[in-house]
């Protein structure tokens, strides 16, 4: 037996406790055994751990290695240039760890939006005296005092009450207040009426409450451990890159240890072997590869945040091209939430409001005005927006009656209902509002071309089928009765139910309400099935106007399987993932609790899900799901905090926006890594022809990350801002198994444009080497004036050559020429960027010491210039002849 | 199995609490109940009257519950006092109620929760009282390892107390994710991870078919702290009851302690068994 179903002397001995509350010195007791009342973080890494994490995966634990030998290296051979290598890898992963952590990062506060819920100071009874005390102080077994505006500091058992309404918003996500009482009553916790909790608030009424649970112990501590305790971990973006860097770091070092071993068989000395296995390994590794995907992320969410979508942390931007679910609510994401009534149902027939002219005596019309807590003040209508869309439907009919209100029994989620007492013209009415079902049975009479008849079961009959015609077209429909009050009941107080007012009713009529949806919703939907994206309504809603809803919408063409809330909560995991895996599916009369089962349950089955949610407790299944999208205009604080994402305009359609823009990036990641990994290649050539031709080294380490960290950066970063191309929402959603890199990603830049940029830059080394009267087998110093120069046009001819690889790589199949080669102006910043820095390495004194490079003449240029546009060419040859296979 | 069950009882409310499931353990086994409260030297007045109010209070209910009782009080040890008495009376299993210095202080700096369960020579279920609120679970949790011991008497335990509250039984397990050093995590889905079920949780399973306890199963890959308080939480079960630590003190300061992380996060009562009756 729980405490809600034991009496009040009962519950007070289970807890050791009495109505004179606890001694001070029990009090204390429980509290330093229990610990303070108050929402707590679970233990989580810290920051500072999670970004030495990064200085500790595989990747950076090679480049430790490599730059531990470069050291020693330094120290045994001194002068070689070792010791500037060794800072710069250093250097290396250091510009890494930052650019993964600052996209792993996020800002953790969903538990402070939390912890606002919870008042500061509570009243309780100790010692049979009212004491103030600070909340946290509150302990199991206290007795607290609840009045009107209060916060609630704990989950507490009413043990008196007066009338007390409470709002349980932060928990159920129902808004309208809710009535309490302090007798015992089966059942669970969450639906008990005689039970409050924490984070809640008092909206009338008072009582005295015995508290059960504090801090983490209560139900508000459950969203709170469920909110920080789940850990969303890698996005798929990541999980992608840790592979990619994995793969491409053991080819490195594979390639290094290889060429190493090779070397020392054909008699090369240790120290050059060394030399060279390091600096393979750097070309090899694309250094620049973490802070481009990055940079690219971040300016990804610049471009979402002017569709609509504000992305809380980067690797995010992509996770949303990846989805294959979305679990959304309904009104307001898909609907406007703009109520207005549509039909109604008076004397046997359905009409259009537009159609509806009462008088001014009329019942329905005199019930939905009064029968009302919406109001009509500054020239607005304000309040809920079914109560709003019934006051405006009656008030710009019959006008103002002038009524006073004697009393009101509030509406109730449980009874589906509410009622008041009102004096109209000297005589006192009863009006009645609510969900069919509750109404009906109430009902006695019904009233026909103004006279009153006795109700049979054919009228209740009559009355059921038109109830579901109308749900069937999406409406919410509400039934409205009325009867003239003999009682005399005095004072104008609000009382608690009384039965008798809501018996022998005469039934007035049906309103059917209506929320549009969203015009713009239809498209979307389109959009996602043509994506091969699932889209799961989750509504509050009864079954058929969530089935008509979705139909209006074409989120269903066929027959859905349709799971309400009742059914949901006795179905096992298995037959849930059964009924998951049907292609349409509606979950309707549903809470915001329910949903983190639901997304667990998909991505248990290899689903990546993003979720829409609004209220606090929406917040764990925010966090639970792959990507959590909250409401920027309707959303609590806390789940924005909980959220990944947040919609400003709280739109479906921007979120399928925000999901093609993510599409997008990926695809714009796979770009631009063909880019980066194209100047791989010749960079590791020149240090294949050092060890196997025996050439003085046609390019050194500094002017491999000189391209790598500097001149590649921005060409790339233009490609992650290509547009999303339209075949982008035409296609499935990525394979959990497909790579990031690929075949054909590897294929074409190591196989196809690395080795057209390693010609050009194996030319232009030997063009100046033989220019400056070089003969073969002759090694030069490091600092000779020709050998100097040659790097650097080797150099040159990788800069010049991944111009034109940059406008290739703008698409994998398409003639950029079909593109529109201007359409993509930030392709020409970073080209003109490119070659800037190049020019500084080039022809400054500071870029000459730092890359060891010189000042080379025009004719080298335009020498190289045609190697950029063989390039091109080729690879629009190579595009055309598979587009021409296909 | 359980033939006279213990209760170790003080002047907090948690240990009447943890008083109440050995009480209602000894109704479902048909075991007699003995609850004893142990004051050493020094402790006030105060705390003696309200640990004998709490034992008068777990007899009154016994009596109710129709379950034979007694009590204990002795000034001593406590450790060595409780041994005293199961030793002289041939307790089959204790309980006690942890206490906060269990929660804020790492296990292994030796709480007498602590001790009594790795020293006294009967079982021991150490019970951590969150939610006063639920007083009989509903929905018990049941965290198990790979390769448990003591299988007949951790089911016996589970099945017992899950008998005398009517309450469905979730056996957990939270297995390593599969990985491979090149495709990262393998993804598998509940019905493969099914197949991949222990042996030895396959013959819990068992015993709870057999003493026909309402159950299910649930294996997820993850770590095994977080994992289960996230479970326990997401599926609101009232109760936990899983196995004492078996790591060693370097191992818990390498890898970590799953029991002790459970103990400090967990969002509804656990029970911590440590078993001794052989299989």
């Amino acid at each position: 037996m729980k405490i809600n179903a034991r009496s009040k002397e009962n519950a007070l001995r289970q807890l050791v406790s009495s109505e004179n509350g606890l001694s001070e010195a029990e009090a204390a007791k429980r509290l330093s055994e229990n610990g303070l009342n108050e929402i707590s973080a679970v233990a989580r890494t810290s920051l500072s751990l999670r970004f030495l994490g990064q200085f500790t995966h595989f990747l950076a634990i090679l480049l430790w290695i490599g730059a531990g030998l470069s050291f020693l290296s330094a120290w045994l051979h001194p002068g070689e240039g070792m010791l500037t290598l060794g800072a710069a890898i250093i250097g290396v992963i250091f510009i890494n760890a930052l650019f993964t952590f600052i996209q792993e990062y996020r800002a953790e506060k969903a538990l402070e939006a939390l912890k606002k819920l919870l008042p500061f100071y509570v009243r309780v009874i100790r010692e049979g005296r009212e004491r103030r005390i600070h909340s946290r102080e509150v302990v199991t077994g206290d007795i607290i005092l609840l009045a009107e505006g209060d916060m609630i500091p704990a989950d507490a058992r009413l043990i008196e009450s007066s009338l007390m309404k409470v709002n349980n918003a932060s928990l159920t996500g129902e808004s309208d207040p809710i009535l309490r009482n302090h007798l015992p009553s089966g059942g669970e916790l969450m639906e008990s009426p005689n039970i409050v909790f924490a984070g809640t608030t008092v909206t009338s009424g008072s009582g005295k409450a015995l508290v059960f649970a504090t801090g983490m112990g209560t139900e508000f501590g459950r969203i709170a451990h469920l909110t920080s305790a789940v850990e969303p971990g890698l996005s798929p973006l990541q999980k992608e890159i840790v592979k990619a860097t994995r793969l491409v770091a053991t080819i490195a070092a594979l390639v290094g240890i290889f060429f190493f071993g090779l070397g020392l068989l054909i008699g090369r000395s240790f120290w050059e072997n060394f030399i060279f296995a390091i600096g393979i390994t750097v070309a090899l590794i694309p250094e620049g590869m973490l802070p481009t995907v990055t940079l690219s992320l971040a300016m990804a969410s610049q471009r979402m945040v002017r569709r609509k979508a504000l992305i809380k942390n980067l690797s995010s931007v992509e996770t949303l091209g990846c989805v294959t679910v979305i679990c959304t609510d309904k009104t307001g994401t898909l609907t406007q939430n703009r109520m207005t009534a549509a039909k109604i149902w008076k004397g046997d027939k359905i009409i259009d409001t537009a159609d509806f002219y009462p008088q001014a005596g009329d019942m329905l019309a005199q019930t939905a005005l009064l029968c009302n807590n919406a109001r009509f003040a500054d020239n607005e209508y304000r309040g809920d927006p079914t109560e709003t869309a019934l006051l405006k439907l009656a008030r710009e009919r019959i006008g103002d009656p002038g009524a006073t209100r004697i009393q009101e029994i509030p509406f109730d989620s449980d009874r589906k209902m509410m009622t008041t007492l009102n004096k109209v013209a000297d005589r006192k009415y009863v009006f009645t509002k609510g969900a069919v079902e509750s109404i009906l049975p109430l009902c006695s009479r019904s009233l026909k071309s103004g006279a009153e008849t006795e109700i049979d079961d054919a009228f209740g009959q009559r009355v059921m089928e038109t109830y579901h015609a109308l749900m069937d077209r999406g409406l919410r429909v509400l039934a409205f009765a009325y009867k003239q009050s003999d009682g005399q009941r005095p004072g104008n107080e609000p009382c608690r139910q009384d039965s008798s007012l809501e018996e022998d009713l005469v039934f007035a009529g049906l309103v059917g309400l209506e929320d549009p949806p969203r015009p713009e919703v239809r498209d979307a939907i389109e959009k996602c099935h043509c994506a091969g994206i699932k889209v799961i309504m989750i509504t509050g809603d009864g079954s058929r106007t969530a089935v008509a809803i979705a139909r209006e919408i074409a989120l269903i063409r066929g027959t859905p399987v349709v799971i309400e809330g009742a059914d949901f909560v006795k179905m096992s995991d298995r037959e849930l993932r059964e009924k998951l895996s049907e292609k349409e599916i509606i979950f309707a009369r549903m809470t915001p609790k329910h949903k983190m089962r639901v997304v667990s349950v998909l991505q248990e089955e290899g689903e990546r899900v993003a979720v829409t949610g609004d209220g606090v407790n929406d917040a764990p299944a925010l966090r639970k799901a792959d990507i959590g999208i909250s409401m920027g205009v309707a959303g609590t604080d806390v789940a924005k905090e909980a959220s990944d994402m947040i919609l400003l305009d709280d739109n479906f359609a921007t979120i399928v926006n925000a999901v093609e823009e993510g599409r997008a990036v990926y695809e714009n990641i796979k770009k631009f890594l063909t880019y980066i990994f194209a100047s791989n290649i010749p960079e590791a050539v020149p240090y294949l022809a050092y060890i196997l031709l025996k050439i003085p080294l046609p390019l050194t380490i500094m002017q491999i990350l000189a391209v790598d960290l500097g001149t590649d950066m921005l060409p790339a970063l233009a490609l992650g801002t290509e547009r999303p191309t339209p075949s982008v929402m035409k296609q499935p959603p990525r394979r959990r198994n497909e790579r990031l890199l690929d075949y054909s990603v590897i294929s074409r830049a190591y196989l196809f444009l690395g080795p057209i940029e390693a010609v050009a830059c194996m030319f232009g080394f030997f063009y100046v080497m033989n220019r400056g009267g070089w003969n073969a087998g002759t090694m030069l110093p490091p600092d000779h004036a020709v050998y100097v120069q040659a790097t650097t046009a080797c150099l040159t001819a990788i800069i010049i050559t991944q111009a034109g690889n940059v406008f290739a790589c703008r698409s994998s199949k398409e003639s950029v020429f079909s593109l529109g080669l201007f359409t993509n102006r930030a392709i020409f910043i970073g080209i003109a960027f490119e070659f800037c820095l190049h020019l500084f390495i080039v022809y400054h004194p500071c870029g000459n010491r730092i890359f060891s490079t010189s000042p080379v003449s025009l004719h080298i240029w335009l020498v190289l210039l045609p190697f950029a546009f063989l390039l091109f060419f080729a690879e629009e040859t190579r595009k055309a002849l598979a587009r021409s296979r296909r | 199995m359980y033939r006279k069950i213990l209760a170790a009882v003080n002047e907090h409310i948690n240990s009447e609490v943890a008083g109440r499931y050995a009480l209602r353990l000894a109704k479902s086994c048909g075991a007699s109940f003995l609850t004893c409260f142990i004051a050493e030297k020094g402790t006030p007045e105060e705390s003696v009257v309200r640990a004998e109010e709490a034992m008068k209070r777990l007899i009154t209910e016994a009596e109710l519950l129709e379950v034979p009782a007694g009590s204990i009080t002795k000034i001593g040890d406590t450790l060595g006092e409780i041994g005293a008495v199961v030793r002289h009376k041939g307790i089959d299993i204790v309980f006690a109620a942890t206490r906060r210095s269990d929660i804020e202080k790492r296990f292994y700096s030796g709480t007498v929760t602590r001790r009594l369960s790795l020293q006294l020579p009967c079982s021991v279920a150490l019970v951590r009282v969150v939610h006063m609120g639920k007083i009989h679970p509903h929905k018990i949790l049941v965290p198990l390892k790979a390769g448990i011991d003591h299988i007949k008497e951790r089911a016996y335990f589970t099945s017992k107390i899950a008998e005398c509250c009517d309450a469905k039984v979730v056996v957990f397990h939270a297995t390593k994710p599969i990985t491979r050093f090149f495709h990262g995590e393998i993804h598998l889905t509940p019905y493969e991870w099914e197949k991949r079920l222990p042996e030895g949780i396959s013959g819990f399973v068992e015993y709870l078919r057999k003493y026909d306890i309402a159950h299910e199963g649930r294996l997820l890959p993850g770590k095994a702290a977080r994992s289960i308080t996230i479970e326990a939480a997401a599926k609101r079960h009232d109760l936990i009851i899983m196995g004492a630590s078996e790591r060693s003190l370097l191992t818990s300061l390498i890898k970590g302690n799953p029991v002790e992380e459970v103990l400090r996060e967990t969002p509804c009562d656990l029970i911590i068994l440590k078993p001794r009756h052989e299989d």
